[in-house]
């Protein structure tokens, strides 16, 4: 006997072709779903693992909203600051306009010169008001410069227009000032020319919104956040977070019947609200492929058990004229092999076609060869494994069978 | 016949009980993923007020930069929001038969004397004609007066599910309640109402539930409201106060009107116009011409309320569901060609092709029905557990509860898809078998 018997094999097949063909457009369909899927979640999960600069492990924050008429801000938040800066195992606190990547927050257009805003000069940053304490907070690295000083810190403010001083983001001082590498002291504008200058630069730091591509470019002012609601970073020691947060919430939660202390909620929960869909939609893809991919599965073993169920004679018969068991598996795991090769390529056609919908939806680079190397390579070990034992029952198959009138 | 092809159907599907689970399985699978996601995309891309598509217009005018669009993706659109003095202005028509200008906001909720701890709640600060615009249905009272906007007078409607709260959902018309701790009278408790997506403000969160509290629209002026949802500006202002803030080209106010022929949609066209060109002459801004009224289902698109990520989830539930289907064609084929002897004896024994294809397309039918059900069943499951994966924090689960709400439409349109889609699945397996000559397996007998 030749080696492989790829003719013969290929005539039984062809007798059979229906339950083939139906087992090989699964295989496509699955492959080109397959790639595809593992594309995407590979950028979801690249885009939730990004660093966020911040010590988000340590980080809680704290919202309390006034409401009452006579409510003093002013006294409120330098009471609170002091009762939770008091507190043990709390590193730093401090007051904070917004929480990042929260999906809330301000952001604004600056430029490197006076005059007129232009769209090409314009670069636009995440805009959080904080006081002295808020680089020890957040748990940034200062790469350049100092922190704010307490006597800058300014009082709240209507107004939407900047301070004269500012710790910007790499980031930020980067796309503003292209051609330095200083950039402590250097002066940028907003758009009404009021002159803004740098005296820290944090190494990175992520701001409100995670789909946003300025998410780096972060901009830090020093003054006190306007009322009357108040939103307190607090950063604690290692590993003792909820404890903290447990302290907080009694002494903060009554301590003044004007206002209403919402919530003390870890940095993790905004973070994972924020990450939500890009993780849920990992999940969703992972599950549904898998259970895809299992499915094909079955088909492939349903495929190979109803070949081996019908030609339970002519096995018994190539046994009886001299067949070995290891020819009759080989048999099966080629016949099945040609049908997983065949859905393959067709898979290949489907899945770039799948890619190039979803490169153009999501605005991404074209689907990565390597991937359709890689779903083939998976494709064909599943085939393989799902016909490994429909072919050995088949070897099992007694050559008497043969003799016998059934 | 009929009951006599069920009851073979019924004994063949017994005899390999692990094919016949493995069918099933199938078909519930394929159909369970798909009534899960299309139950998303549905609650995603409904137009929720669709019997008022034709009346309804959300307005928007542009008053942006004249350096470049509010959208740089979609430079023909005006921004999705208007400014106040603008909002203001237009509410003056009197072409429109509702006309509602508003926002999101937020306040905390107390009550004088009574053991409830003060509470902070979403607000809708908004005119009168939001409840009949958007036929908000009540439980007790109404909306408010004209002259409760303008005044503005201390009135207020609030959800049912606040009233339940406040005043265990007894009739609360005319009493009192502070919001930031100003006094307003109870004057309407409005009803369970759940548009899905919220299409009258999709900018601040489109699957979260409508606001508990409304407020007529002059308390912005009076109490300061700032806005607590969208606010954008392009122009650089030194705004000094609310005042300037009110006066500024920050957009934060949505506006809606209810038009209801062709004629009042052109003159109110007409009506906006007019004031953008009064506006521009007067050397407000250098956009071109740009107003517009969008019907509900236009604007949920224009809004992008569906994203990428629906559209693609969608696609891969139907190649799933693909699948599941070629799977069970193929093991029906199996199941049906295994069977092939008994059935050449039914064919000698005088039972024509077609008798012996409707007899298969029975036993196709009980495993079609049987994988439908279950595959709704396992659907609402998985809705559940969705619910599970979109919930950060249980204490603060929020619209997207109602996710796992599977409405009649969609029920329907499920077991539709499930049936049409296995009997598709089986007309080739059973019209195969039909055709086999009796002979070549008698002989064999």
């Amino acid at each position: 006997m030749t080696a492989w018997n790829i003719r013969p094999i290929a005539s039984a097949l062809w007798r059979n072709r229906t339950g083939a063909l139906l087992v090989a457009l699964q295989i496509a369909i699955g492959l080109a779903v397959l790639v595809n899927a593992v594309y995407v979640v590979k950028q979801r999960v690249e885009k939730i693992g990004r660093p966020t600069g911040m010590d988000t492990a340590n980080m809680i924050w704290v919202s309390s909203a006034g409401f009452a008429k006579d409510f003093d801000y002013d006294a409120s938040w330098r009471e609170d600051l002091a009762t939770i800066r008091g507190i043990p195992g709390v590193k730093a606190a401090s007051l904070m306009s917004s929480i990042p990547l929260s999906g809330g927050g301000s952001a604004s257009g600056f430029q490197a010169r006076p005059g007129e805003p232009t769209p090409g000069d314009n670069v636009d940053g995440n805009t959080y008001d904080v006081d002295e304490q808020a680089i020890a907070a957040l748990g940034v690295k200062l790469i350049a410069g100092r922190a704010f000083e307490p006597q800058e810190i300014l009082p709240p403010s209507e107004t939407y227009g900047e301070a004269p001083q500012a710790i910007v983001t790499k980031a930020f001082a980067q796309e503003l000032f292209p051609n330095d590498e200083n950039f402590v002291g250097k002066t940028f504008y907003n758009g009404l020319s009021e002159p803004t200058t740098i005296v820290g630069v944090i190494e990175h730091m992520h701001g409100a919104w995670v789909g946003w591509d300025d998410l780096g470019n972060v901009v830090l002012f020093p003054r006190i956040k306007r009322g009357p609601g108040a939103v307190y970073l607090v950063r604690s020691e290692p590993g003792r977070r909820d404890g903290v947060m447990r302290e907080i919430e009694e002494k903060l939660g009554d301590s003044n019947p004007d206002r209403l202390l919402r919530w003390v909620r870890p940095f993790d929960y905004f973070i994972n609200q924020s990450y939500l869909d890009d993780r849920n939609m990992a999940i969703f893809l992972v599950s549904v492929t898998s259970a895809l991919l299992a499915i094909t599965a079955l088909g492939i073993f349903g495929l190979a058990t109803f070949n081996v169920s019908t030609r339970i004679r002519q096995i018994g018969t190539r046994r009886a004229v001299g067949a070995r068991r290891m020819d009759i598996v080989r048999h099966f795991l080629v016949e099945n092999w040609m049908v997983t090769t065949a859905g393959v390529v067709a898979g290949c056609g489907g899945a770039l076609a799948v890619g190039y919908w979803i490169s153009v939806e999501y605005e991404l680079p074209r689907l990565d060869l390597y991937y359709l190397v890689g779903g083939v390579l998976t494709i064909w070990l599943i085939g393989l494994a799902a016909a490994l034992q429909p072919a050995r029952r088949a070897s099992a198959i007694s050559p008497a069978v043969a003799s016998r009138t059934v | 016949m009929f009951g006599y092809y069920l009851e073979l159907a019924w004994r063949n599907l017994r005899r390999s009980p692990g094919l016949t689970a493995l069918m099933i399985g199938a078909v519930a699978l394929g159909i369970a993923v798909c009534v899960m996601t299309l139950t998303m995309y549905r609650a995603m891309s409904g137009n929720p007020i669709w019997w008022k598509n034709d009346v309804l217009y959300a307005v928007t005018m542009d008053f942006w930069d004249p350096q470049q669009p509010a959208d740089e993706d979609k430079p023909e659109l005006p921004p999705w929001q208007l400014t106040y003095r603008d909002a203001i202005a237009v509410y003056q028509s009197d072409i429109p038969t509702h006309k509602v200008i508003m926002h999101k906001a937020v306040g905390i909720i107390s009550v004088d004397g009574q053991q409830v701890k003060p509470e902070r709640a979403m607000t809708r600060v908004t005119t009168k004609d939001f409840f009949a615009a958007f036929d908000v249905p009540f439980q007790y009272g109404g909306t408010w007066t004209d002259s409760a906007d303008t005044g503005p007078e201390p009135v207020m409607v609030i959800s049912s599910k606040l009233n339940e709260k406040l005043f265990a959902g007894a009739n609360s018309v005319g009493k009192r309640v502070r919001w930031n701790d100003n006094e307003f009278r109870i004057v309407g408790v409005r009803d369970r109402w759940m548009p899905l997506p919220t299409f009258y403000d999709v900018n601040n969160g489109s699957l979260e539930e409508p606001e508990d509290v409304y407020l007529p629209f002059g308390w912005n002026a009076a109490l300061e409201i700032f806005s607590a949802g969208n606010n954008n500006g392009w122009k650089p202002e030194d705004i000094k106060n609310y005042q300037e803030y009110l006066a500024s080209e920050n957009i934060w106010i949505q506006m809606w009107v209810e038009l209801p022929d062709q004629a009042s949609h052109d003159r109110f066209k007409a009506f906006l116009d007019n004031y953008a060109q009064q506006q521009k002459n007067g050397g407000r801004h250098a956009r071109p011409l740009n107003n517009r009224l969008t019907r509900p289902d236009q604007w949920l698109i224009d809004n992008d309320v569906v994203g990428n990520d629906d559209r693609v989830l969608v696609g891969l539930a139907f190649a799933f569901l693909a699948v599941c289907l070629l799977n069970t064609v193929g093991l029906l084929l199996a199941k049906f060609l295994n069977g092939a002897p008994v059935t050449g004896v039914r064919r000698a024994l005088g039972a024509s092709r077609k008798q012996v294809f409707y007899q298969h397309l029975v036993e196709v039918g009980v495993i079609s029905s049987i994988g439908a059900l279950l595959g709704l069943a396992l659907g609402g499951l998985l809705l559940m557990g969705l619910r599970v994966l979109y919930t950060v924090d249980a204490t603060d689960a929020g619209g997207t509860q109602a996710l796992a709400h599977v409405d009649v439409t969609s029920v329907v349109t499920a077991l539709s898809l499930a049936f049409f889609a296995t009997i598709a699945a089986g007309l080739y397996p059973a019209w195969r078998i039909g055709r086999l000559p009796p002979a070549s397996y008698l002989k064999a007998q």
